[in-house]
């Protein structure tokens, strides 16, 4: 074994009411790529935080080069030698490749720019690495791809010795992916050290040396890439498979609300699927697998280009949110802050918004009733505050989507889209809106879950369709579902994507 | 309504302060707490609180409308010429205002169907108004055959009190009705409290808007036919700055400035501190000039104090 540049010992990080990591060892050898996998909420974005200096650690020791490290932001780890491949990258739109490449070090004299050296070291990694890249172009017209060569030229030039990589290849297209597995590789060939993160097998039986899998904020093993398989990679991800609860339902497969027929747009492919009354439908796939596309594209927030959707049997066209709201479709948004609630208000005017006519008459509301009926709503959700008119903006997590769905509810809705339902709420809150859900369906609603995570497709979901690059792949029933072969599918990476259609 | 603790707990600052000011000045000068200075004072301030009503609504609703100095120089010119060219008072007033009521819609129309930023498009609006006063009146005051009834509603009394006074309490009535108890109040608060949920829960997020500005516009043109009677006469170089002291007025009353919260009280609050800030200042015979760097002190005083209190309470 060479030399360890980076040693990780019993590492931890707590949040309020959640361990995200439990005592990490980890050592990287110089010079290696080294590959972290894992499921959502494994902890790999806990522990790159740590790395970059972002968060802060609980507990723990990380030692690079030798040195004790704790850098307190993610500047002082850059000028320690630890640069970060976010998956947002850091360019500057409105100013050309050779200014974003020279960005905060740009020769001066008293403040006034002076032309840049082209003997300087960054320019000529780019031209190594990128030589097609004009240097005078505008950041904003390149691809991601080409910024992203930028963002990792400019680390290297900055003498990174480490350079983490997070889900880089999500946003790339096939070649693209190609390129920067050579860039990658003369890298590792100069003797720097990557960090790769990834849900994508294939890009790490690719590029790999090592591989480390992380679950519920441990690391569970680490393995030579050579020597596993992508079976046992699967199955180490996903561990004892804990799905339990999920009991058979009596979902009576007859009356359609929701029909959607070769939906496409620029990210989907050929969406097609049914929902029936009364049934708990699953879309499980990565980030960036189409989930929140198809969302948009019910809720009338996105056109799609081609295909057609039926509600209860007739062909309908969302041009706006109300327009989908009429037709009995609400959502609960992945994003529960910025778009399912108006932080600064109350429970009360939270849950009256999305249907105020309700409740007035000629324009004005009847206070009353608006009261009576949010405390209808905290009562059968069990939302726990002081009163009808506590600010949500303080609120748990768990209560807030409470809110969320009662919203939903009083819109009249009998279709639900619930984007992620239980991302950043504490495990007891999850399962009692796992609850929720499942008693919406016995009352006959009809409820959508997309999510990145299996076990809550697995214990709530009575059909799954799984999503690939913005494709249905395969439909399971619940019963014939298995986490491994799931997880298998969904991560199946572009190079084999015609042989899991034919399974 | 109270939207949010913090901002009634500035509104209770301000009363505080304005009771404070007004002892002091009654100290220090013997004409300040009498009926004639408080009519006065009503006066002055009606203008500014009869136009902040809507535009409180507006601005809770993450709006901005900097037109309305020049829509109050553009009706009241407006309403001085047409009752010159012997149209009857009452329709003068109707057609005035509608006038202001045009350009709210062209202002709510540019920031909702051209998607121009709100400031931009009323500042727009705002050289154009002017322009257009000027244009219309040759530049001139408008004050020969306005007759006696011009001045009636700028100048008469009901009783012993002002009837500008009648009105503005009208206007705050009404706004409190509309902010507290109606879906238009409640949309308001939900845009600009955070718009895209707002849009999400299936509001007609453009139309509301357009509806804030229409409203300005038509209590700005309002205003304008009010200020030409007070005044007695037609003058296009009116309400330079108007708009400020009506921002100014609805931010001292605890409306947020990204929207959200607010309330047509402490706008009320916040104009009345600033009018009679500038008339105790009048009185103890403080030059305007100074009265200018006090009003700008306060603002930025009190909106400073309003946070860190906000931090003392997080804490």
């Amino acid at each position: 074994m060479g030399e360890i540049i980076l040693r990780v010992r019993s590492l931890s990080k707590n949040y309020p009411g959640v361990c995200a990591l439990r005592g990490i060892d980890l050592d990287i050898e110089r010079g290696t790529i080294h590959c972290i996998v894992g499921e959502n909420g494994a902890g790999k974005s806990t522990f790159i935080k740590i790395l970059t200096g972002a968060e802060k650690r609980s507990g723990g020791d990380i030692y690079f080069q030798g040195k004790e490290f704790k850098p307190r932001s993610i500047r002082e780890a850059m000028n320690l030698g630890i640069s970060t491949l976010f998956q947002e990258l850091n360019i500057v739109d409105q100013l050309t490749v050779e200014e974003n490449l020279i960005l905060g070090r740009e020769p001066h004299r008293y403040g006034i720019i002076r032309k840049p050296k082209y003997s300087e070291r960054v320019f000529q990694l780019m031209n190594d690495f990128a030589p097609d890249i004009p240097l005078k172009k505008r950041a904003g017209l390149l691809s991601f791809a080409e910024k992203q060569v930028i963002e990792i030229v400019r680390a290297i030039a900055a003498d990174a010795s480490l350079l983490i990589m997070d889900e880089p290849t999500a946003a790339l297209s096939e070649s693209e992916t190609r390129r920067l597995f050579t860039i990658i590789k003369s890298l590792k060939r100069e003797g720097l050290t990557v960090i790769y993160i990834s849900h994508i097998l294939d890009d790490i039986f690719n590029i790999g040396d090592v591989v480390t899998v992380l679950r519920d904020g441990e690391a569970v093993d680490t393995n030579s890439v050579k020597e596993i398989s992508r079976d046992e990679l699967v199955r180490m991800m996903i561990g004892k498979v804990t799905t339990d609860k999920y009991v058979p339902r009596m979902v009576d497969y007859k009356e359609k609300v929701l029909e959607v027929i070769n939906l496409s747009t620029n990210k989907l492919k050929r969406i097609s699927f049914c929902l029936y009354k009364g049934e708990i439908l699953g879309f499980y796939g990565l980030r960036g697998s189409g989930k929140t596309e198809i969302v948009l594209s019910l809720f009338g927030l996105d056109r799609p280009g081609e295909g057609s959707i039926f509600v209860q049997g007739r062909k309908t066209y969302f041009k706006l949110p109300r327009d989908a709201i009429s037709q009995g479709i609400f959502i609960v948004p992945e994003e529960r802050l910025t778009e399912g609630l108006i932080l600064k208000l109350s429970i009360r005017f939270n849950i009256s918004i999305s249907n105020l006519d309700s409740i007035a008459s000629f324009g004005v509301i009847d206070a009353k009733d608006e009261i009576d009926l949010t405390k209808e709503y905290m009562r059968i959700m069990s939302i726990k505050a002081r009163n009808v008119e506590q600010q949500v903006a303080t609120l748990s997590g768990g209560n807030q989507q409470k809110v969320v769905i009662s919203k939903c509810l009083h819109a009249g809705a009998n279709i639900l889209l619930m984007d992620e339902p239980t991302r950043g709420i504490d495990i007891g809150a999850k399962e009692e809106i796992h609850r929720i859900i499942r008693k919406l369906a016995e009352q006959g609603n009809a409820v959508v879950i997309f999510s990145s995570e299996y076990s809550e497709v697995l214990s709530l979901c009575d059909r799954i369709y799984l999503l690939r690059n913005g494709e249905i792949v395969k439909e399971l029933k619940n019963q014939e579902a298995e986490p491994e072969e799931m997880l298998r599918v969904i991560t199946g990476g572009r190079w084999n994507s015609h042989e899991v259609k034919l399974e | 309504m109270k939207s949010s603790l913090n901002s009634t707990l500035l509104q209770k600052m301000v009363v505080v302060g304005i009771l404070i000011f007004i002892i002091a000045l009654s100290f220090l000068s013997r004409s300040f707490l009498t009926l004639t200075n408080f009519n006065n004072v009503t006066r002055q301030v009606s203008f500014v609180v009869i136009t902040g009503c809507a535009v409180t609504a507006l601005m809770i609703s993450g709006n901005f409308d900097l037109s309305i100095g020049s829509v109050l120089a553009l009706t009241g010119t407006i309403s001085a010429i047409l009752v010159t060219y012997s149209v009857p008072l009452w329709l003068s007033i109707i057609l005035a205002t509608l006038v202001g009521s045009g350009i709210g819609l062209l202002n709510g129309f540019m920031v909702v169907k051209l998607n121009i930023p709100s400031i931009i498009a009323t500042l727009g609006t705002m050289y154009a108004a002017r322009g257009l006063a000027l244009v219309i009146t040759g530049g001139n005051t408008i004050h020969l055959g306005l007759g006696e009834n011009f001045t009636l509603l700028g100048r008469g009394y009901l009783g012993m009190i002002p009837i500008t006074f009648f009105i503005m309490v009208i206007a705050v009535l009404l706004f409190y009705f509309i902010e507290s108890k109606t879906t238009l109040g409640r949309y308001a608060y939900a845009i600009g409290g955070n718009r895209r949920s707002a849009f999400l829960s299936g509001i007609n997020v453009g139309s509301i808007v357009v509806l804030l500005y229409l409203l300005v516009g038509s209590l700005a043109g309002f205003s304008g036919v009010l200020m030409a009677s007070r005044l007695g006469v037609g003058q296009p170089m009116v309400g330079v700055g108007f708009e400020f002291d009506v921002i100014v007025a609805v931010i001292l009353g605890g409306t947020s400035i990204e929207g959200g919260e607010g309330s047509v009280f402490g706008m009320v609050v916040g104009a009345f501190i600033v009018g009679f800030i500038a008339n105790g200042l009048n009185l103890l015979g403080v030059h305007s000039f100074y009265q200018s760097i006090v009003k700008g002190l306060v603002l930025v005083g009190a909106v400073l104090l309003d946070r860190k209190i906000k931090e003392m309470i997080v804490e």
